[in-house]
């Protein structure tokens, strides 16, 4: 899961050595947070939500795959 | 201010769990909405049958009503079949032909950067698939879009519900390869030829609710569907003699109304 975000993220920013996505695992509960630099939030965003959304959508896909559930937060 | 009420019901076609519908409300089928929430379904990809439901509402105080009070009687008058603007970057309105694959030699960049794209996602996601490649069969277009089609085992999953995750994977898809491309990605991804099966399903399904809001005198309303989906529908009721087609509703919950005419 970790992998896909950092793939897509890095494919999305202009400053890809700025991608850092940390995985946290509570139960069967997995948080993904995406940090990228300030200029590059908006990439990773999208225009009301989109790219963030259509990320959820994809890992959420490979946690199910696991029997997880999957949170991303872009911080 | 008039009360409205509203049931859902289900059946093993349309028509049953409307009459069940109007019984459990005591009232005319003219003074209802008519919302298709699930097409009966014969079951897709081995999910098994799907039973039809409905939810119908009544428009007007719970006594039969006369035809004209329809919801839409406030509206401005639709343009005949309305063709939505569809974001540039949304879902497309190509699909696939059923061809011939086309080989890598055949390929453009746009094409190859979009499978390559596509393979790192599938692999990053953990799926096992296999991409052919066709190209769009369509007429007056100058340039046919590539169609990535998604072959493998248990791939629902990459479908989604109402194809949510096969848009999701191909809004990530396109926006990665244009970015690489520097240009729009003239790319659509489909999942065992899923769209295409939509599709066909959406032309009987618009053919079939435009009889039915002819013979209510009523307004149908279909379930909210994406801008790809409610695009199909106008146009196949583009020409139709006796009805005209307009979307009503905010963001996911836009869905298109069928309205007859009034002669």
């Amino acid at each position: 899961m970790k992998e896909l975000v950092e793939y897509i993220a890095k494919s999305l920013v202009d400053d890809p050595s700025q991608v850092m996505v940390t995985e946290i695992s509570r139960g069967s509960t997995t948080t993904l947070e995406l940090e990228v630099a300030q200029e590059d939030m908006g990439r990773v965003i999208g225009k009301s939500g989109r790219v963030a959304n259509a990320m959820r959508v994809l890992v959420r896909v490979v946690a199910a795959k696991h029997g997880r559930r999957v949170n991303l937060d872009i911080i | 201010m008039s009360e409205t009420r509203s049931v859902e019901t289900s059946g093993a076609d349309i028509e049953t769990a409307i009459e069940l519908g109007l019984k459990q409300l005591s009232v005319s089928r003219e003074s209802v909405i008519v919302e298709i929430l699930e097409e009966p379904s014969r079951g897709l990809l081995g999910l098994g049958a799907r039973q039809a439901h409905v939810r119908l509402t009544t428009a007007a105080p719970p006594r039969p009503a006369p035809p004209t009070s329809t919801i839409q009687a406030d509206v401005e008058p639709p343009v005949r079949a309305m063709v939505e603007d569809v974001d540039a970057d949304e879902d497309d309105d190509l699909l696939p032909d059923g061809v011939t694959p086309v080989g890598e030699a055949d390929m453009d960049e746009d094409a190859r950067v979009g499978v390559a794209t596509l393979q790192e996602l599938l692999a990053k996601m953990q799926i096992d698939a296999e991409i052919m490649v066709y190209r769009a069969q369509v007429e007056d277009n100058e340039a046919p879009p590539w169609v990535l089609q998604i072959h493998g085992r248990d791939l629902g999953m990459l479908i989604g519900r109402r194809g949510e995750t096969l848009s999701a994977l191909q809004y990530i898809t396109r926006l990665i390869a244009s970015r690489e491309l520097q240009r729009r990605a003239n790319i659509v991804l489909d999942v065992e030829g899923y769209k295409s099966r939509r599709e066909q399903m959406l032309h009987r399904l618009a053919e079939r609710m435009a009889e039915q809001a002819v013979q209510m005198g009523r307004t149908v309303a279909l379930e909210p569907m994406s801008p790809y989906e409610r695009r199909i529908v106008h146009l196949t009721l583009r020409d139709h003699p006796d009805v005209i087609t307009q979307s009503i509703g905010e963001g996911n919950h836009r869905k298109v109304t069928i309205i007859p005419h009034r002669r």
